[in-house]
């Protein structure tokens, strides 16, 4: 994890505990997350709403703390609450209402005087997309234009940092991509911080500058997305034809070789980096074997391989513990 | 011909502005959420078909008291409608009401999954019971305090001296006062109560209502039982509603052959216990959290 400042946290836990019954959801959860557009990833069950409801002071922890912009989430939680926004995963609009109104009075009791309200909700839905739609009932709204909405009623009162719950759930691709580009725009223009909680990698991928990955209720990966390439990283390789004889090579000249990962072809390898000296073993096997050299890149850990990685060692850690709890 | 620059108008940015004004605090957030809670609840902003029950019964309410007024207005020496009997009238029109806007107030907030997001704002659990508490209140004051208020301000302008008879009347106003008032919480709390238990506004419609026909229906069962121990039977009031309000109204204005045999304070009591109870109860019940 790299290091960060401080006071350019936007959340800080310690230890913290969430037990529902014999259930544990959040097992001594350990977090110094930068200020930053932040993916929370993790399956089904992982403890990430759990992690959320804490955050935003709706749900107690039974140990630990949690800090969020520098304020205790259980003791500061009101003045907390005035600075952050929240996009639930679930259907949260009241079928008989304008989305104007709606969204005036989520601004009015966040605090913004009445006036002030309806302005920034016409404002705010302008920004989403929803202009000419927003005195329209949302009953009739499809699920698409409900999820501006709720994007729209968790910025309306213009937080420094918005909690978004799997915003892209129930969305066909156009939508998904529209609501993307939407996050993309709170975080980079509008100057949100953003924590995007979602179990789709391309989501987090596309919108995140940090990763959180929750597994079992416990931190398995807490690092930045794109992490500076350097000479240190090892070598991604792809060759032509059968690469059996480059690779007996490659061993031969005592370098070891491993798949690519699961979205590479079957072809492709990643060569521990040994220095220069890999590099010049490389192009001696390809010269040697005559393979011809196609790939010859510094090796990017995507964000599948982490997750995948993390998730897996992190299950096991954690039934293990969660077993040892229950005895 | 030229045109001047900017005579058709103005290219405005509408980019995005962040907001820099004020932030109030609880009271704003609480009255808002009154507000917006009373106005959904009346149909305001709404088609048209959710209004229409609200303004009957705010016409059944209206009407006997501009009818009394009028007859006042011809026939001066003619009580029509006397302040005993104007209560009795509007229970059962205050109580449809409130079976109409309680389940409005709390249960539709637990149908819209709302919760989440009204505590994921500064408002805290307790000030969103508060809220829903005043904006039942207050809806209710007006029904049964002020249609009683315009019929006490037409008795009193109608009369041959005016300011004589409005002076005279003070101790009538205050008596309607504290009927309406301690009718619009009781009523209110009870249909609250009821409604924060349930997502689905027809059961709550349905538990209240059905619970003020059972109640009276417990309350005569009670009297007959007790019917050799008159110190117990005439407690039996409390079960009801109906007949709480009776005795509430019969004793305020002296009226002794209405409602229960039992001193004001004794009704005031039962009322305010109710209200208490209702109000415990539902800021327990939303204080727990996971």
């Amino acid at each position: 994890m790299q290091d960060v400042v401080p006071d350019a946290l936007s959340i800080e836990t310690a230890g913290l505990v969430k037990r529902y019954g014999e259930i544990v959801a959040l097992d001594r959860v350990d977090l110094a997350v930068p200020r930053a557009a932040v993916g929370l990833l993790g399956p089904n069950g992982a403890g990430k709403s759990t992690l959320l409801r804490i955050l935003l002071g709706l749900s107690r922890p039974n140990g630990g703390s949690a800090r969020v912009l520098g304020r205790d989430a259980v003791a500061d939680g009101r003045e907390l609450r005035m600075r952050v926004g929240y996009m639930p995963e679930t259907d949260t609009l009241p079928d008989n209402a304008t989305a104007a109104d709606f969204v005036a009075h989520m601004a009015e009791m966040s605090g913004v005087p009445r006036r002030a309200a309806r302005q920034r909700a016409a404002d705010v839905l302008y920004q989403v997309g929803l202009n000419e739609e927003r005195y329209r009932l949302v009953k009739g709204f499809s699920t698409g234009m409900k999820q501006r909405v709720k994007l729209a009623q968790a910025i309306v009162h213009d937080p420094e940092l918005v909690f978004l719950d799997e915003p892209t759930n129930g969305l066909d691709p156009l939508g998904r991509e529209e609501m993307l580009d939407l996050i993309d725009r709170i975080h980079r223009q509008l100057g949100i911080l953003v924590v995007l909680s979602s179990h789709i990698l391309d989501d987090v991928e596309r919108v995140c500058d940090y990763v959180v990955v929750l597994d079992g209720g416990q931190v398995v990966a807490s690092q930045p997305l794109r992490v500076p390439e350097d000479d240190t990283a090892d070598l991604h390789v792809r060759v032509d034809g059968d690469p059996g004889p480059f690779l007996k090579r490659l061993e031969e000249l005592s370098l070891e070789a491993r798949p690519a990962g699961i979205e590479y072809t079957s072809d492709e390898f990643v060569v521990a980096r040994d220095g220069n000296r890999s590099l010049d073993a490389i192009r001696d096997a390809a010269a040697a074997t005559d393979s011809p050299l196609r790939l010859l890149r510094p090796a990017k850990r995507s964000l599948e391989e982490l997750y995948v990685d993390s998730v897996g060692a992190g299950a096991n850690g954690a039934r293990g513990r969660r077993r040892a709890n229950k005895r | 011909m030229s045109i001047a620059p900017g005579q058709y108008g103005e290219i405005f940015d509408r980019g995005y502005r962040h907001y820099d004004g004020p932030r109030l605090g609880q009271a704003q957030a609480i009255w808002a959420l009154a507000r917006y809670s009373m106005a959904r609840s009346l149909g305001m902003r709404r088609p048209w078909t959710v209004k229409i029950i609200p303004m009957v019964l705010y016409a059944a309410v209206s009407i006997p008291v501009l009818i009394a007024i009028g007859i006042r207005a011809f026939f001066p020496a003619f009580e029509f409608l006397a302040y005993p009997e104007f209560f009795g009238a509007i229970f059962l029109l205050v109580g449809i009401f409130v079976a109409l806007i309680a389940p409005e107030m709390m249960s539709s907030d637990r149908h819209d999954r709302l919760l989440p997001l009204y505590f994921s704002r500064p408002i805290g659990r307790s000030s969103y019971v508060l809220a829903k508490l005043l904006a039942t209140g207050l809806l209710t004051l007006s029904m049964s305090l002020l249609p009683a208020v315009v019929l006490w301000l037409g008795n009193g302008l109608l009369a041959t001296e005016p300011v004589t008879a409005l002076r005279a009347g003070l101790g009538d106003l205050g008596r309607i006062v504290v009927a309406g008032t301690m009718i619009a919480f009781y009523l209110g709390s009870i249909g609250l109560l009821i409604s924060s238990f349930t997502g689905r506004k027809s059961v709550a419609v349905g538990v209240i209502i059905l619970g003020f026909v059972l109640s009276e229906s417990l309350a005569i069962a009670l009297i007959e039982a007790f019917r050799d121990q008159p110190d117990l039977m005439r407690w039996a009031f409390a079960i009801s509603p109906s007949r709480t309000i009776a005795t509430l109204v019969g004793q305020l204005f002296g009226e002794r052959d209405i409602g229960a045999d039992v001193p004001l304070n004794s009704a005031l009591l039962v009322m305010a216990a109710v209200i208490a109870i209702c109000c415990a109860v539902m800021f327990a019940w939303y204080q727990r959290r996971d």
